[in-house]
Order: C-alpha cells, then sequence, then structure tokens
C-alpha cells in the first residue's frame, strides 16, 4: 500500500462564536459590554487516510464541518490539534469568481488564478490553450469577465482548477458545471484526473454526483465521522437518516 | 520570522503577478489611464503655488519644484497605507478559500503604489530640466541626487512596516482606516510640503533658545524627516523668501536622517512580526 495522499488523525477545530456582532475598536472600549465568546468545537477528533488516486466524498448536514475539513486542508486554517499531512499540491476548486477580478480579461485571470494555484507564468502559458478549450471560451478570452455569463466563469474556473496538475482536488459543492454536454466532460477530467493519481476530496450534497465520482463516502456528523462505506452501501443509510427529522440538533 | 520570509519568497512569482494585476487593473478603465497619477498632483501643486505667491506673498523662487519634491512621496506613503489596510477585507473571498502568504495582499499593493511614485519622479524630473532651461541657474543635476536610492529605500520600509501593521489591524477593527485617515490629515499639515522646514526652525511662536529642539521633534516624525531629505536631495537649495523676510537654506541633517532610517526599519520588523501573528486569525475572527 502505497503512502496517504492525505492523512489527518484527530483533528480537531474550535472556533470562537461571538454574539454581538462585528468587531470593532468600540468593543474593546465598552468593556462592560465586552461581546460574550463561546468556544464552538466545530471538529471534535477526525481521522482518516485518502489514497492516491482515490475520490472521498463528505456527506453530512449543514454545519456538520465539512467546509471547515475542507478549509484545514487547504491551509486556510489551523487546526486546534491533531495531525493533517497532505502529499502533494492541493488545488482548491475556487467556488464562482472567487479568483477572479472583473476588469481583467479571461486570460489575466487565468494566469492570476494558475500562479494562486503554484504554477509559475510560464507554466501557466504552456496550459493556456489547454484551459481555454476545455473552458470553450476561446472567442470571449480576451474581454473582461465582468462580460461572462455565470456559466462561462464557472467553465473556466473549473478548468483552471483540473489543469494545474495538482495532487490533491478540494471540491466544495460544485463538481460539474453548465450543460449536460459540459457536464460530462468534467465527469471525464475528474475520471481521467483520478486515472492519473490524483486524489480528491469532495463536499456535496448532489448524492448522484457522489454516486458517480465517490470511491468512498464519509459521513460526518456533528464533527466526528460517524459512518462510512462505498457510496451504493452508504448512501441508503445517510438519505434514510436525513429522511427523518432532526433529533435534537 | 526567518520561516515566513522563506515561504514570502517562495511565493515571489504570486507577488509578481498581485503586482502586475495591480498596476493593471488601477486604470483600466480610464481614458487618461496612468496620467491621472499626475494630474492629481499637478493640479495640487498648481493651486498650492498661486495661492502662497499671491496671496501668501511667498516670493521663494522655484517654489511648486519644493512643493512637488515633498508632495509627491507624501501622496505615495498616503496611498500604499490607505490601500493596504483595506486589502485584507478586499480580498477576504480569496483569504478564506486558497492558502498563499496574506502578506502578499498589502505587500503588492504598497509595491504598486511605489512604483507609480517612481514613475511621478521620472515626470517630475522633467519637469526640472524644464525649470533649467527657463532658468539656466538651477540645475537638476547635483551630486546629492545619487542619495535618492537611499531615502526610497527608508520610504519603502516605513510605509511597508505601517501599510502591514494597518493591514493586520484593520482586518479586525475597522475603525483602523477610519483612524488613519485623520492621522494623514493632520500629518499632512506637520510635513514641510506647503511650508520649508526652515520655516521651523525660524519660527516666531517659539523663544530663540528652544528653536532648534522645535526642530528636532518636528523631525523626529519619520515622514516629515523623510519630506525635508527629498527636497533636499532633489531640487537646488535657494533662499526661501515670505514676505518682505528672506531665509537661508539649511543643510540636510544626516543623523536626523539616521533616526528615520532606524525608525523606518524598525517599523518594518515591528509591521511584519505584528502581521504574522495576526495572520492566522484573518478568516476565523469572531
Amino acid at each position: 500500500m502505497s503512502d496517504p495522499a492525505i492523512h489527518l488523525d484527530d483533528l480537531r477545530k474550535e472556533f470562537m462564536l461571538s454574539h454581538s456582532g462585528a468587531a470593532s475598536i468600540k468593543t474593546l472600549l465598552l468593556w462592560w459590554k465586552r461581546r460574550t465568546l463561546e468556544r464552538d468545537e466545530v471538529l471534535r477528533g477526525v481521522t482518516f487516510d485518502v489514497h492516491p488516486g482515490e475520490c472521498v466524498a463528505v456527506l453530512g448536514r449543514n454545519g456538520a464541518g465539512k467546509s471547515t475539513l475542507l478549509g484545514l486542508l487547504a491551509r486556510v486554517i489551523k487546526p486546534t490539534s491533531g495531525e493533517i499531512v497532505v502529499r502533494g499540491r492541493i488545488a482548491p476548486l475556487l467556488e464562482l469568481g472567487a479568483g477572479f477580478h472583473p476588469d481583467l480579461t479571461g486570460v489575466e485571470n487565468v494566469f492570476f488564478n494558475g500562479v494562486i494555484l503554484g504554477l509559475t507564468r510560464k507554466e501557466v502559458a504552456e496550459r493556456l490553450d489547454r484551459i481555454v478549450d476545455f473552458a470553450e471560451v476561446r472567442r470571449h478570452i480576451d474581454a473582461p469577465v465582468r462580460t461572462y455569463s455565470s456559466g462561462m466563469l464557472a467553465r473556466l474556473g473549473f478548468a483552471i482548477a483540473v489543469h494545474v496538475d495538482a495532487d490533491v482536488l478540494l471540491i466544495d459543492e460544485v463538481l460539474a458545471v453548465g450543460d449536460y454536454a459540459f457536464e460530462q466532460k468534467c465527469y471525464a477530467k475528474i475520471e481521467e484526473f483520478k486515472r492519473n493519481g490524483g486524489t480528491i476530496l469532495f463536499v456535496s450534497h448532489e448524492m448522484q454526483d457522489v454516486r458517480r465520482v465517490a470511491d468512498r463516502c464519509l459521513w460526518l456528523e456533528r464533527g466526528r465521522i460517524v459512518d462510512e462505506g462505498p457510496p451504493e452501501e452508504l448512501i441508503p443509510r445517510y438519505e434514510a437518516a436525513m429522511a427523518r427529522p432532526t433529533e435534537g440538533l | 520570522m526567518r520561516s515566513e520570509i522563506q515561504e514570502l519568497w517562495r511565493f515571489r512569482e504570486l507577488l509578481v503577478s498581485m503586482v502586475q494585476r495591480e498596476l493593471k487593473i488601477r486604470y483600466k478603465n480610464s481614458a487618461f489611464g496612468f496620467l491621472w497619477s499626475l494630474i492629481v498632483p499637478l493640479v495640487t501643486v498648481v493651486v498650492m503655488t498661486l495661492v502662497f505667491k499671491f496671496f501668501l506673498r511667498n516670493g521663494t523662487e522655484n517654489f511648486s519644484a519644493y512643493v512637488l519634491a515633498a508632495y509627491l512621496p507624501y501622496m505615495f506613503f498616503q496611498f500604499a497605507l490607505l490601500d493596504s489596510a483595506q486589502s485584507v477585507l478586499g480580498a477576504i473571498q480569496l483569504v478564506k478559500k486558497i492558502y498563499f502568504p496574506r502578506e502578499i495582499l498589502p505587500l503588492s499593493l504598497i509595491i504598486g503604489n511605489f512604483i507609480h511614485f517612481v514613475l511621478a519622479l521620472g515626470v517630475f524630473f522633467l519637469y526640472l530640466l524644464a525649470v533649467w532651461v527657463r532658468h539656466p541657474g538651477i540645475s537638476p543635476f547635483r551630486a546629492e541626487m545619487l542619495w535618492l536610492p537611499v531615502l526610497l529605500a527608508i520610504n519603502f520600509c516605513l510605509a511597508a512596516g505601517i501599510g502591514l501593521l494597518c493591514a493586520a489591524l484593520n482586518t479586525f477593527y475597522e475603525d483602523v482606516k477610519y483612524f488613519l485617515s485623520v492621522i494623514l490629515y493632520v500629518t499632512f499639515f506637520l510635513c514641510p510640503i506647503m511650508y520649508f522646514s526652515e520655516d521651523v526652525l525660524y519660527s516666531k511662536m517659539v523663544p530663540e533658545g528652544q528653536r532648534e529642539l522645535l526642530y528636532t521633534i518636528y523631525h523626529l516624525n519619520p515622514i516629515a524627516m523623510l519630506c525635508t531629505a527629498y527636497r533636499k536631495v532633489l531640487v537646488a537649495p535657494g533662499p526661501i523668501k515670505q514676505g518682505t523676510e528672506t531665509i537661508a537654506p539649511i543643510p540636510l541633517d544626516w543623523g536626523l536622517l539616521g533616526v528615520t532610517a532606524a525608525i523606518s526599519v524598525a517599523m518594518l520588523v515591528f509591521g511584519y512580526w505584528t502581521f504574522n501573528r495576526l495572520k492566522w486569525r484573518f478568516v476565523e475572527r469572531p
């Protein structure tokens, strides 16, 4: 067995929860009105491995800690305790337009996003044609992206993320984008990425997506993994639990 | 701090890209583009020169050059700080999604403003050449000009240090940027831009024996010291004429400039240190 691409050991994350709005000097000065802070343990000891070439889907209700998990893997937040080891380069699939500047052209945005995902500008230049062709935005690539439709933006974002040759792809909700034909292209690309040894961790509420690409599912509930297994086994159990009224959550 | 600098070096390509993006975005949708970086100071200087020459009877030769030599660095300082204070909050969507050294956000804005400033200095030199053609006595080619890179380096350290500090603090307390604009407004009058540092030394309001002290305290403000130094280095010194009075120019005080250099480097270290301490909490501020 090869070394895992992602290794998590007893990962915990606590956030401070504020009850009185945004921070300001006011809250520093008005000590008698000091806002109350409460600890909120979002992840309470998560342990799992993901192997190269594997695609793992994380299921769970809103607030179960899925996005926090992705944030920790993307190194955007630091864990309170526990261990994270990710081998190779991670590329989060940026949600619509997070990394795009509306006034810059498609090409300029591709360069910027490629560099932020860890490529050099030379490497982006080598991949530019493939990205543009994959996203099917050739005709508009020199126009500012504020003129793009949301579909075009989503396609371009997806195309960049899958062409940076990352070792681990993190996907939050948006797995396949665009119309039916483009969706098929996305799935084909994801399969290709997996065949080449790429690892995917994704979070989705779309069970169809999960069935289609995931090799394994993890069920996250209130910061802990409560169940795991292949999608055909886990999804029925998960859906049955979701159909029941929430139990005191 | 060493590991942080190494990490920043690893991401230098991103820093360069961000600076390029910054320069492209700024004037992307305006017809005059970079000219706006020149028009604003030029209009200010023309207005100031007219007011001082005609209403305040300031007869100093080449007055506009003195104003520009101090106003251009002040403008760089002002925009660099105001921009970097907003830098992290402005890109918070990106910061929440993807890892990169967060200091790249304020640094790219400071470097972008710095490049604009250097270009503006280039145009300022053309102005000095034009003055030279009309007044052959005022030559723009002076040995003191060789000190310009040193001044630029000090200026950059100071702006980067305070900029990093403001960027980190403003992410938690948005009062910082309002506070900053007030401070910058006050500092504008506490810097020798509309008047001369010589006016401070010969102030009539202060008894004779304490003028030196006032002059020293005044120049402990690093921005004021830099404004004075830019003037001494860039513009040929000439007598200052206020109404019926004439004041001889004072040479640059290198000791005070040394103090400013030390303050600026200390500020850079302190700003970067503070930023690094706070940067992991940007996305999880309560």
